[in-house]
Order: structure tokens, then C-alpha cells, then sequence
């Protein structure tokens, strides 16, 4: 292994972790800085329709698909978050995988789940690019951020399928590419639209939390017969 | 050459400086989260009903406002606003372009809300972005007048002490007549009552009816109840406008009257924004801990059935009717079931409307929409799809829990040329009350007589 693949692997990887990991406890702080606001009436609706409820439906919306009429009625576009979310987690993960435990790379079995996942997290944002640049409210409401962030995640998905056997048989090249992509998504993160699930806690507790108070949460709705 | 700072108007600088005071943690998360995914585009009325034009999907809409903020809060939008789409606000000319949209492309029903996976509540901060707006006398004409009324007479129509109290006076009247019973009344200002009863000012100006029957249940269940003779507006164009400070000190008027007269229980007649405002925003809005409790007409009127303090009969109800969720009681207050329960029992035959409850979509007079004489054509093409629902369950009458939702309702109706009916629970109720005559009177001898004019 090179030196500059090994610096990549490991230095230039904590160096950018570290950066992530302290501009989001500055965020954070930030965010917990604006005073939340405060339910001071009586709880309305149902008997059983509470804010911990409320937060904890609110919280279960993702997985949950079948709740809310938007992912309901459209459910090819949730099978395809889910596909790409499951892609960039196995992608993170195996950055920490290839310099930590790459042994557990040497079970073929395991590459190719990893290929496959992320493989197919890479087609879906093809598709999720095709879409965005298509339909035209989507581009009505996409910033160069969100066409940069769909681009770049979509490309480090694809090295990393490239990464997943951790060979340098064919050379370095795909893991530096892999390592070095990381470490620039790791710290480009912070700064675009991809931070969102840093805000996905918040934002869904406190309208949960206010849904659940208000007896709207869990959703009820009667099907036409 | 040297870099110039691109001047702002006053109005423009002001609406800056206020939207930090208006920021809170939910809100600020809400401009933050969205991840432009688009789920939310056509769970909003306006999209439907307009395809291909993008300016209406709420994350368009929203991010009109969120640029604001990515402007002059958000890191990124700071250093590179083109990379974000941030932007600011410096002229006039800007904010008018931003009224258009918080108030004319956008009820705040909140459906897109409910249907962003991100918890992005856009309802709400387009409130709040109305408010900034109101703050500096960018609004439409309507939401002014209204608004003046609501702080200058008291209530959202202007409606004169006199004529309120001669309206009631009226009914009270019309009730002994229909009753035989000289000694129905309307009672003003009663103390230690039971229950004090408030309403929408639409109700004394085209539609008294309402108040005659909600005071004929009242009168047959044998409720101890009165009607404040001030403060007794229960709506609130703070909803609307986005202003607090309109919203907090008008429900304090009608927080303190019922203090002041004692009331153990504050009953808020059919209006979706009313029972929004006073049972559940206003207290934020004005800092007012309730010390009393706070309930909707129809809770009451379906209690009184379960309690056997009236008896109904719902053949007299047989027309097929069908109920359409208001946005603020549904979405925002979770009034759902109990209104549909009342129907059951009061009608015979009841269709359901597809969406319904929290998911059902607005009338599309909502959010103040029919004071904005300027946007009508906009409300009314866009009314399609509440048209298309309505006509889809095959009833002849609609019913519906709120007064702006009748106005909308029926505005779109004549303008489809539906010829369906819309009507409140409370007078389909009234309609259906079993009259035991005898027993009625007896119970009635405690209660005061209507001060018309005094108060
Ligand atoms: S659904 Fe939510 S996150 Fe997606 S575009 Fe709409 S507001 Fe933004
Ligand atoms: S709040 Fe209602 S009217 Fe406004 S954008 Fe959302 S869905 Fe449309």
C-alpha cells in the first residue's frame, strides 16, 4: 500500500471526521439556540393521541410508509429512498470497514452484498438525477446544491462499489478515489443539503409532538370501500 | 470601481430585522430540513388544480421565504447565497411579489405538511412570514379591513354592540314563537353560568339562524348558559394575517369576559379558525394560561345526546349528506370523529367524502382567503378539486363544522354549479330535537331574560 493511500485511509478520513463531527455540535448548538415555542392550551382530540405518541409516529414516518398518502400514492419514488439511504450507509460504513476490519472483506459474501447495495443506491441516484432534471417542478425548486450534493453521492457510491473487494491487484486508484471522496463528502456535508437527517430528529419531534398534542397523530383515515 | 451595497427600503429593512424575533426552533428546523424532494407538490390543492405551473408546489412557495432566511441566518446562503438559491428582499416591489404568494397562493391548510417526510411544516412559517408582511402594512386590502375591525370594533365584521345584542334579542323571539314558550331567552351576561357561549360575528350578519338553534339545544337541554355581551367574537383574523399580537389580545377580550362573568366552561359555536384560534393558538399567541375549559359546539351538542339531556330523531334529517373536514379542526385540532359521530345520529343517510379528516383537502376559502377579493379567480380554479370531491360522494348537502368553510363551500358551488346545499351540525341537530313540550317550560323559569340594547 502506497503512503498516499494509506494517509488517505486513515489520516485524511479522522482529519475530515473530526471536522464533520465538530461543525455539527457548532450546528446544533446553534439550532438549540432559538427558543422552542410552548403548548399552552389543553390537549385536544382523541383519548390515547398524546405528544409522545405524536413524536414517536412522527419519528416511524420513514419506515412507515403506508401513513402518509404522499409516500402511500408514490411508493416506487420511497422504495428508491430507501435503496439510495441503505447505499450510503453501507458506503460510510465500509470507509471505516477497508482501514479498520478488512478482514471482514476477505468473505466474498460480504463484497458482493456490499456491491450490490451500493451498486444499485448508484442507479437509483441516476434515476433520482433523470427525475430532478426532468420534471419540472423539480427543477423548479432544486439549487445547484442539490443537483452538486444528488452528483457527488451518486459518483462516491460508485467508487465505493468499486472499493468493496479492497484490492490493489489493478493498482490504487479506485480506493483513492473512494478515501479521497469521503473525506471531501465528509466535509462538504455540513454545508449542503445533505446535513438533513442532522435535522430529520428535530424537525419531525416537534411536529410530532404538536400533531400528537393536538390528537391529528397517529393519522386516521377511513379507506373508500 | 468600488463594490456597492444595494439599498433597501424601510419596509424591506424592517421585515429583516423582524424575522429574527419571529424565529423558534420548530421554525427555524422547518427552513432547514427541506431536502427538495418534492413529495409535498401535489398534496396541495393549488398544484392540482393548476398543472404545469411550478410556481404553486409548496416547496417553491416555501423556499420564496426560506431564501430570506438562507440569506441572512444559514452559513452557506451567507457566503455563497448562488449556491443555495438564498436571496434577499430590497425593494417594495419584492415584498408585494411575496404577499401574492403567502396570500394568494396558499390557504395554510397544512396538508403539504402533513405530507412532507421531513416534518417540514410550511403552513407555518408562511404565518409567520405573513406576519412580517402585516408588520409593515404589506397585506391585501381585505386582510386590513378585516384586521381593523377585529382591533378597532371588536370583531372580524364590524359588526355594532347594538346589533348584536338586538340580533339576539331577535332570536330569542323568533324561539318563543316556534317554542310557545314565553319564557325562552337568550340570556346576556348571566353569572357563575354553566357554560358561556361565544360565535362568529357571520353569524349575527347572514346567518342568525345558527344562533337561534345552537340557544334552542341550550334551552331544551336545560343548560345553564349566557352570552357575553362583549368580547363575544370567538374568531380571530390573527390566524390569518399571521399577527400575535391581533391574535393575543383578541381572545384575551373573550378570555377576560369569561372570568369576568365567571364561567366554568367557554363553548365555541361551529367555526374552524375560531376553534383553532381559541382553543388552542391563542394562549401561545397572547401568553394566557386558560383557567377555564374550552370546548366546540359540537362536542357539547353530542354530549348532550350521551347525557339524554336531548333527544333526537333522525328521520327528520333524511337528505343524503356528506362532511368535509376543516383544515383548522382536522389538521390543526384533531376535531374529526366527534362531528361525524353527531351526523350519524342526527341524519340518516351519511356519505363520506375520500380524502377525509386530517387528510381531507380545504375548502379553499380558508386562511383568510375569501377577504382577498383579489385572488378570487385564483380560489375559485383552484376550487376544483374540492368540487370534484363533493360531487364525487353524491349527497345533496354538505355539512361542515366551521363558517368560512360554508362560505367557500357555497361560492364554489354556485360557481361549479354543484346545487348542493351546505349546512352546520348545529341546525341539522335543531332540525332533529324530539320537543317534549310540557317539561320544557318548567325548566326554564331560572333563566334571565335577553337586555337588548344594555349589556
Ligand atoms: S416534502 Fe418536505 S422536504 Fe420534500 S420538498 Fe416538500 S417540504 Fe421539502
Ligand atoms: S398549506 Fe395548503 S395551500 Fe399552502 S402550500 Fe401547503 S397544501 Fe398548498
Amino acid at each position: 500500500m502506497s503512503e498516499l493511500l494509506h494517509f488517505s485511509e486513515h489520516r485524511l478520513q479522522e482529519a475530515a471526521l473530526g471536522f464533520m463531527g465538530l461543525v455539527y455540535i457548532i450546528r446544533i448548538f446553534w439550532l438549540l439556540s432559538f427558543k422552542a415555542g410552548r403548548e399552552r392550551q389543553a390537549p385536544t382530540g382523541l383519548p390515547g393521541t398524546t405528544p409522545s405518541r405524536g413524536i414517536f409516529y412522527s419519528w416511524a414516518a420513514i419506515a412507515t410508509p403506508w401513513e402518509m398518502e404522499s409516500l402511500r400514492t408514490k411508493f416506487l419514488l420511497y422504495l428508491q429512498f430507501v435503496i439510495f439511504h441503505v447505499g450510503v450507509a453501507v458506503a460510510i460504513t465500509l470507509s471505516f470497514i477497508i482501514p479498520y476490519g478488512p478482514g471482514l472483506l476477505e468473505n466474498g459474501s460480504v463484497v458482493l452484498v456490499t456491491q450490490v447495495v451500493t451498486g444499485a443506491a448508484c442507479a437509483v441516484g441516476v434515476l433520482r438525477f433523470i427525475r430532478r432534471v426532468s420534471n419540472p417542478y423539480m427543477r423548479a425548486i432544486s439549487s445547484p446544491d442539490d443537483y452538486f450534493s444528488l452528483v457527488l453521492l451518486t459518483v462516491w457510491l460508485f467508487s465505493a462499489t468499486l472499493a468493496a473487494p479492497n484490492s490493489i491487484e489493478q493498482g490504487e486508484w479506485h480506493l483513492l478515489t473512494y478515501f479521497i471522496m469521503t473525506a471531501f463528502f465528509l466535509v462538504y456535508v455540513p454545508f449542503s443539503k445533505i446535513s438533513h437527517y442532522l435535522y430529520y430528529p428535530f424537525t419531525r419531534y416537534y411536529f410530532g409532538k404538536t400533531m400528537g398534542y393536538r390528537g391529528i397523530y397517529p393519522i386516521r383515515r377511513v379507506k373508500r370501500v | 470601481m468600488r463594490w456597492k451595497r444595494r439599498k433597501r427600503s424601510h419596509k424591506a429593512e424592517k421585515v429583516l430585522e423582524r424575522l429574527d424575533e419571529k424565529l423558534n426552533r420548530q421554525m427555524v428546523g422547518s427552513l432547514l430540513a427541506c431536502v427538495h424532494c418534492g413529495m409535498c407538490t401535489d398534496a396541495c390543492h393549488y398544484v392540482l388544480a393548476n398543472p404545469g405551473d411550478t410556481t404553486y408546489a409548496p416547496a417553491y412557495k416555501a423556499d420564496r421565504i426560506r431564501r430570506l432566511f438562507k440569506r441572512h441566518k444559514d452559513w452557506t446562503g451567507r457566503i455563497f447565497p448562488w449556491w443555495v438559491k438564498a436571496g434577499s428582499v430590497f425593494t417594495d416591489e419584492d415584498l408585494e411579489e411575496l404577499r401574492d404568494i403567502i396570500f394568494g397562493k396558499c390557504t395554510n391548510c397544512r396538508r403539504c405538511s402533513l405530507n412532507c417526510p421531513m416534518g417540514v411544516d410550511y403552513a407555518t412559517f408562511n404565518r409567520m412570514a405573513r406576519g412580517l408582511l402585516v408588520s409593515v402594512g404589506i397585506m391585501p386590502e381585505g386582510v386590513a379591513v378585516v384586521s381593523k375591525d377585529q382591533w378597532e370594533i371588536g370583531n372580524q365584521m364590524g359588526v355594532l354592540k347594538e346589533d348584536y345584542l338586538e340580533t339576539l334579542e331577535w332570536m330569542a323571539e323568533e324561539l318563543q314563537a316556534e317554542l310557545e314558550d314565553p319564557t325562552v331567552a337568550i340570556p346576556i351576561d348571566k353569572m357563575d353560568c354553566d357554560v358561556v357561549y361565544s360565535i362568529n360575528p357571520r353569524e349575527v350578519k347572514y346567518d342568525p339562524r345558527t344562533i337561534a338553534d345552537a340557544a334552542k339545544i341550550f334551552h331544551i337541554a336545560g343548560e345553564n348558559w349566557t352570552m357575553p355581551s362583549e368580547g363575544w367574537d370567538m374568531t380571530n383574523f390573527g390566524l390569518f394575517s399571521g399577527d400575535d399580537e391581533l391574535g393575543g389580545a383578541v381572545a384575551r377580550r373573550l378570555y377576560e369576559k369569561v372570568i369576568e362573568l365567571r364561567g366554568k366552561k367557554l363553548v365555541i359555536s361551529e367555526c374552524g379558525h375560531g376553534y383553532r384560534s381559541t382553543r388552542c393558538e391563542a394562549p401561545n399567541w397572547g401568553k394566557f394560561d386558560v383557567p377555564f375549559e374550552m370546548e366546540s359546539s359540537v362536542i357539547t351538542m353530542l354530549r348532550y345526546i350521551k347525557e339524554g339531556r336531548i333527544k333526537v330523531d333522525k328521520t327528520r334529517n333524511t337528505r343524503p349528506v356528506t362532511f368535509h373536514d376543516s383544515c383548522n379542526n382536522a389538521r390543526s385540532c384533531g376535531l374529526f370523529e366527534e362531528p361525524r359521530e353527531l351526523l350519524n345520529i342526527v341524519c340518516t343517510d351519511v356519505r363520506e367524502m375520500y380524502p377525509n379528516r386530517a387528510e381531507n383537502y380545504c375548502c379553499t376559502g380558508g386562511g383568510g382567503a375569501m377577504s382577498m377579493s383579489e385572488y378570487t379567480p385564483l380560489r375559485l380554479k383552484s376550487a376544483k378539486i374540492k368540487a370534484d370531491q363533493l360531487k364525487d360522494t353524491g349527497a345533496e348537502i354538505v355539512v361542515t363544522s366551521c363558517h368560512n368553510c360554508v362560505d367557500g363551500l357555497t361560492d364554489l358551488i354556485r360557481h361549479y354549479k354543484l346545487g348542493m346545499e351546505v349546512t352546520q351540525l348545529v341546525n341539522l341537530v335543531a332540525n332533529a330535537l324530539v320537543i317534549e313540550k310540557a317539561g320544557v317550560a318548567a325548566e326554564q323559569e331560572d333563566e334571565v331574560e335577553v337586555k337588548g340594547g344594555e349589556g
